[in-house]
């Protein structure tokens, strides 16, 4: 008789530990059901979601202007916040080749024409990256939206039929950051975010952040396709990954800067 | 006769002449030698601007000089050019590609204005002046020439390597190595510190735009300041619904502006000047008149018109004027010529005001055109100041006036 309950209580520890298995520890489990769950750990979930220990991916970026419209196709091999490397596989005649290799805050080209090696200024974070609506600062910040964003939930929304959760962040007084406040529409289902609107010092809208084409990889539901809008008309970015791999053994000398004054 | 007597008249009381005189000499000298400095130190600014890197007129895509897009270019600036050569003989024309970028030398990368010029051209000479190394070569080879500060923030001199990236007309990111041949002072701070010139070719290919150029410069032979008349006749020359045909006070509209308000400005104070010395003319030409009651008396008694005694009077005024005028020219002669030169680098650091290069130094000469501004005010200040008392004079009733005690 006593044995039952023990039982009982071993699947549930087992059943626990699957669960752990798959998503690993620190990363806080999905609220589905709850109409106010807490703000900060639905962020935190969101943030350790995009970004694995380490994750190699293809991805094709395609970048509309009312001048042209032109696309690219990019290697991408990521280790932590930290570290990141990303290759044209095929562009244009000048581009192929080149590489963007991140070092915590510094972000350094290898420019095939040119054969030489250039480091971003500080001065120019906030400018495009590859001529995109993507600033090297996006490739640049780390874990910002936890550090230096206060979030508060601010209620239930239906955003392309689908019932979203209202998220507003607004950055700390201490943080340092380009955005007066932004707002995030996340999945209630998956918990997946459907579209960050960023807003400037004097509140108003600069740009926008949609995500789509979720996919399951692992323990992880992982959206596909980003696309990213300002409010200047008629531009627009979108990235889509046509492979991408979480949590791969990188070699080591991938995000040197010795390899990358190699050109390889 | 009357000149004569107005003459002999204004030396009966010779230390009141003097006085007016003198009153009125301060006035014209003050007014001659700020007007003349002004207006040198304009024409010096406008020639940096005409000479240097503006031009007097620039032709342009539609719609750049409002929004200058890398994408905004003139696409057929040969046959552009040859118009304008046609419109207005004399004028020499530039093709120029302006484009931004990141220079990069070593370590340390800036951000800078790419600026595709034809090195051989004369105007080019005179944009800027070389300081180390050599001008560009005339058939494009992959040289560049940079600012003095540029230089020195990306430690570079002449021979050294310098890469640059910026994104081309087409999106895709150009990025290239060249080598400095020269170090370059372009007159302006700013554009010292932020410009890379390439040979046009070279820039149109590092941006991608063939044949196309941002700027057509047209240069005039002369140097006026009023350049309505040939950019009626260089607009009537061009298709206005792809290009647009701007001198350089649209280009640089805050500097137009400033200079004109100094002048409205300048040219209130003269008439605040003016205005006062026109009072003291009044007051000693009417006591001049008063002492002189009875002799108006006997003079039109004795049958002298009214007019000849009114023109009598004006031409005291008149003549205090020519005397005042002449003394205050003397004196800006002498203020203009005893500074020689104005240096204006120690107030201006050499730098530039709202896009102009400011010169640092002038050469102080009378300016014709404060001599005929200081003539005409000084006319109508003993206008102002005699004609009415010459009016009193002249309509004096004989009796009346040959009693008065």
């Amino acid at each position: 008789m006593i044995k039952a309950p023990a039982l009982a209580l071993a699947a549930l520890v087992l059943a626990a530990t699957a669960d752990a298995a798959e998503t690993p520890v620190g990363v806080p489990v999905c609220p589905s059901g709850e109409e106010r769950p807490d703000a900060a750990s639905l962020v935190k979930r969101i943030d350790q979601l995009l970004s694995g220990r380490s994750s190699v991916g293809v991805m094709t970026m395609s970048i509309k202007t009312p001048s042209w419209t032109r696309s690219l196709k990019l290697k991408v091999w990521a280790r932590g916040r930290d570290y990141a490397l990303i290759r044209v596989l095929e562009g244009g005649p000048r581009e192929t080749g080149m590489m963007t290799l991140k070092r915590e805050r510094q972000l350094w080209t290898w420019l095939p024409q040119a054969g030489r090696v250039m480091k971003l200024p500080s001065g120019m974070m906030g400018d495009s990256w590859m001529g995109s609506d993507f600033t090297n600062d996006d490739l640049v910040k780390g874990n910002s939206l936890i550090n230096d964003f206060q979030s508060t939930l601010k209620g239930v929304e239906k955003s392309a039929d689908r019932d979203a959760w209202h998220l507003v962040l607004e950055p700390t007084p201490s943080a340092i950051v380009v955005w007066g406040r932004i707002e995030m529409l996340i999945d209630r289902k998956s918990c997946l975010p459907l579209s960050e609107s960023f807003f400037d010092e004097e509140g108003k809208l600069a740009r926008e952040m949609k995500f789509s084409d979720f996919r399951q990889i692992g323990w992880r539901q992982f959206p596909a396709r980003m696309t990213v809008a300002p409010a200047e008309q008629g531009r627009e970015t979108s990235i889509a990954y046509s492979e991408i791999a979480f949590d791969v053994e990188i070699p080591e000398d991938t995000f040197s800067l010795q390899r990358l004054r190699q050109g390889r | 006769m009357l000149l004569k007597l107005a003459w002999r008249n204004i030396w009966r009381n010779q230390r009141r002449t003097v006085i007016s005189v003198l009153a009125l000499a301060l006035g014209v000298a003050a007014i001659v030698s700020l007007f003349s400095v002004r207006e040198i130190a304009y024409a010096e600014m406008i020639r940096g601007i005409t000479k240097g890197l503006v031009g007097n007129v620039q032709v342009h895509g539609r719609g750049y000089q409002d929004s200058p897009e890398l994408t905004t270019v003139v696409p057929d600036p040969l046959a552009v050019e040859a118009r304008l050569r046609g419109a207005l003989p004399g004028a020499q024309t530039e093709r120029r590609v302006i484009g931004a970028g990141l220079a990069s030398s070593g370590e340390v990368s800036t951000a800078v204005v790419v600026m595709g010029i034809e090195a051989a051209a004369a105007g080019s000479q005179t944009a800027f002046t070389l300081q180390e190394g050599q001008s560009l070569d005339a058939a494009p080879s992959h040289e560049a020439l940079i600012g003095t500060a540029l230089a020195n923030e990306l430690g570079l001199s002449p021979r050294g390597e310098l890469v640059l990236v910026g994104q081309a007309a087409d999106g895709s990111l150009a990025n290239d190595r060249f080598t400095v041949a020269g170090i370059v002072d372009t007159g302006s701070s700013e554009a010292n510190a932020t410009t890379v010139f390439l040979q046009l070719v070279d820039a149109q290919s590092f941006f991608n735009l063939g044949q196309g150029v941002h700027q057509v410069i047209v240069r005039l032979p002369t140097d006026e300041e009023d350049l309505s008349r040939p950019v009626s006749l260089l607009r009537g020359a061009l298709d206005l619904s792809a290009l647009e045909v701007l001198p350089w006070s649209e280009m640089l509209p805050e500097l137009k502006t400033a200079m004109d308000d100094k002048r409205k400005n300048q040219g209130l104070i003269s008439v605040i000047v003016f205005l006062i010395v026109a009072l003291g003319i009044l007051n000693t030409m009417t006591m001049s008149t008063f002492e002189r009651t009875r002799e108006f008396g006997v003079l039109a008694s004795l049958g002298t018109r009214r007019g000849r005694i009114l023109a009598m009077v004006v031409l005291e005024a008149l003549l205090q004027g020519l005397i005042g005028f002449c003394a205050g020219l003397a004196l800006a002669w002498v203020l203009l010529h005893g500074i020689g030169t104005a240096n204006l680098s120690g107030l201006t650091g050499g730098g530039d005001v709202l896009g102009a290069p400011m010169p640092g130094a002038l050469k102080l000469v009378i300016h014709p055109g404060s001599v005929v501004s200081g003539g005409l005010t000084t006319i109508l200040t003993m206008l102002a100041g005699g004609l009415l008392p010459a009016l009193r004079a002249s309509r004096m009733k004989p009796v009346e006036a040959t009693r008065y005690v």
